[in-house]
């Protein structure tokens, strides 16, 4: 039902209906109102020959009923027979008795006709009534009734003349009007043919003809004049992206090159760095143990001191490598359970510890997004550094708890540790910086480095605040994600 | 019979003395048999020019295979034991330097049946060959000298 409704009409009928159907109208108004114009107009003409034929008969019949004589009032009534309108003629004299009568099969027609005083136009008659005055004395009456099928043909014809030239001008007018119809659509057509063109095949080269100078035609240039520009956009929208597509090419291709070195590179260290301590640290061992009566306790004591140095020197190494792992691993993002995690940790770090009254209150259920090796290596680091920093109290306390925002969650690792100045907070993430002598706490400086890195990477943030003696806490935040 | 030989592939002269040291300390009857690169190692397992093979295979209990050796490295000469019959079946360790996690998973991947990093420190590192020998050459049982080329 909807197809029919205007909207869906296509243009070229949306032209040619409504110019057609004002001329029809036209037409019709025009003809119709010629029609009632001439049937007035024939009326009244039929009218008044009647009125005058009728004046006529008054005339010459005065006399006749005057002298009442019928042979003369018959004559002159027959003489209404050339007539052919005249369907009824009936005189009276003055005294109202029939005096003569034209058609009338009987007197009765004629004396109802008397009794009937309409006059005029009666249903398919006309009727008239004529006083035949003589020297301004009433003598009597003449009724006429004419037919009007004369009437009748004549409009007849004149209906079927109007329709007739009706039709021809109608006919005429569809012709002109799809003619015009198409002067106006045509270019509308082939500009809305282009613009489909164009937005299917998304060929910006494609142009739409133009047609004279008027304002089609400059919609015609206007919309080319478009195309234009956005193909010159569009040109240089992909010149653009295929250069940053070329940057971003060797961008990558330069960054895997580097990648790639960095992993020889630490691959070797790996190897080659370790390789010579193991020797240096081993035969160390063995000249301990070979050689125990040739040292004295100074010897021993310098061969101690150079294979603590040795093993001392593999932790670094280590801890670089998980440095330099945790900045080039790729990532992968899942949902994980921290609190387990952290539980785990912690019950490795008991089992390994010195008997140390330690309490450890992990709140429980704190699930995050992120990369479940990375966040290990990351939370062991904080971990241990709590424990770490907290053995030499009485009784070691440590509280992981979990706030949770909009955008982040806020994980807080608190201890009872010694704490440090927050003077020197801007070192406690650098690789190498210690905020402690290795003698108070052995480490190698790497490990909130790296655990910066981790939490960098999953686009978190890290924050430490501290009163020396008073304990640590470390905040890490990470987005929730998705 | 007699114990199983260690054989020890790796071509730092300082490693091939320690290692020797601790698996002696850890195994004192077991023979080692040390061997600088990958490519003696295939001519002691498969025969080359001058050595017999069969008599090397039927006594050897388990392999230590350094993962980076000159020529022909340790994950190559892995994957000449495992496809080859007539030493698919015996014990590899691969040991290394390093902890590199594609290394480890390389290893795994081509049939060692173990994975050592060499600690640092040389306690640890006894600790290690200790448990190795034990485990490979008393704990582990490997087919009868034989068993498999006849079977």
């Amino acid at each position: 039902m909807g197809r029919w409704r205007w909207r869906y009409w296509p243009l070229k009928a949306k032209l040619l209906f409504p110019t057609l159907f004002t001329s029809t109208l036209g037409i019709v108004l025009v003809c119709a109102s010629l029609i009632v114009v001439e049937n007035e107009n024939y009326r009244e003409q039929l009218e008044s020959e009647l009125q005058v034929i009728a004046g006529i008969l008054a005339e010459q019949s005065a006399a006749a009923l005057l002298f009442e004589d019928h042979e003369q009032l018959s004559n002159i009534i027959s003489s209404l027979r050339k007539i052919e309108t005249i369907k009824q003629a009936c005189v009276f004299n003055a005294s109202g008795v029939l005096m003569s009568a034209l058609y009338s099969s009987d007197d009765t027609s004629c004396t109802n006709m008397k009794a009937q005083p309409e006059l005029g136009f009666v249903g398919d008659y006309y009727r008239l009534s004529q006083p035949v005055t003589l020297y301004d004395d009433t003598v009597g009456l003449i009724y006429l009734i004419s037919h009007l099928e004369v009437l009748k043909a004549h409009i007849r014809t004149f209906i079927f003349l109007a329709l007739g030239i009706g039709v021809l001008i109608q006919l005429i007018l569809v012709f002109v009007a799809f003619k015009l119809q198409r002067v106006v659509s045509h270019p509308i057509l082939e500009l809305s043919g282009a613009a489909e063109r164009i937005s299917l095949a998304h060929d910006y080269t494609i142009r739409a003809p133009v047609y004279g100078n008027d304002e089609l035609g400059r919609l015609g240039t206007t919309f080319n004049d478009m195309i234009g520009t956005i193909e010159q956009q569009n040109r240089r929208i992909l010149e653009s992206r295929d250069g940053l597509e070329r940057i971003v090419e060797h961008r990558t291709s330069q960054l895997s090159l580097a990648n790639k070195e960095l992993e020889a590179f630490s691959y070797s260290v790996s190897h080659d760095l370790r390789q010579p301590l193991r020797a240096i640290e081993g035969f160390g061992r063995a000249l301990e143990e070979d050689c125990e009566r040739l040292l004295d306790e100074t010897g021993k004591d310098h061969l101690r001191r150079i294979r603590a140095a040795s093993v001392r020197m593999g932790g670094l190494i280590d801890g670089l490598l998980v440095l330099s792992r945790v900045s080039r691993q790729p990532m992968e993002s899942k949902r994980l359970n921290l609190s387990e995690m952290l539980q785990d940790i912690a019950e490795e770090l008991i089992d390994l510890s010195k008997p140390l009254p330690t309490e450890v209150h992990i709140q429980p259920d704190i699930w995050v997004v992120g990369d479940g090796r990375m966040l290990r290596i990351a939370f062991q680091n904080l971990l241990e550094n709590a424990w770490k920093y907290s053995a030499k109290e009485q009784v070691r306390l440590i509280e992981v708890s979990a706030t949770s925002g909009a955008d982040y969650i806020t994980i807080a690792i608190q201890d009872n540790g010694v704490g440090f100045d927050m003077r020197y907070i801007d070192k406690l993430f650098v690789a190498f910086n210690r905020l402690h002598t290795p003698s108070e706490f052995g480490g190698t400086g790497i490990g909130l480095a790296t655990v910066n890195r981790v939490i960098l990477r999953h686009h978190g943030k890290i924050s430490a605040s501290s009163e020396v003696g008073e304990g640590a806490r470390f905040c890490v935040s990470l987005p929730v994600g998705d | 019979m007699d114990e199983y030989s260690i054989l020890v592939v790796d071509d730092n002269p300082d490693d091939q003395v320690l290692t020797v040291r601790a698996l002696k300390n850890a195994s004192k009857n077991s023979p080692v048999i040390v061997l600088e690169d990958g490519q003696e190692a295939l001519d002691f397992l498969f025969g080359g020019e001058n050595k017999g093979s069969r008599s090397n295979l039927d006594s050897l209990g388990v392999i230590l295979l350094d993962v980076k050796l000159p020529r022909i490295n340790g994950l190559e000469v892995l994957k000449h034991i495992r496809s080859s019959p007539l030493t698919n079946w015996m014990p590899v360790i691969m040991i290394s330097s390093s902890d590199e996690p594609s290394e480890l998973v390389e290893a795994y991947r081509l049939g060692a049946n173990s994975y050592i990093t060499k600690a640092i420190d040389y306690l640890e590192f006894m600790d290690q060959m200790t448990l190795l020998a034990r485990y490979w050459l008393t704990v582990n049982k490997v087919p009868e000298s034989g068993t498999v080329r006849e079977l």
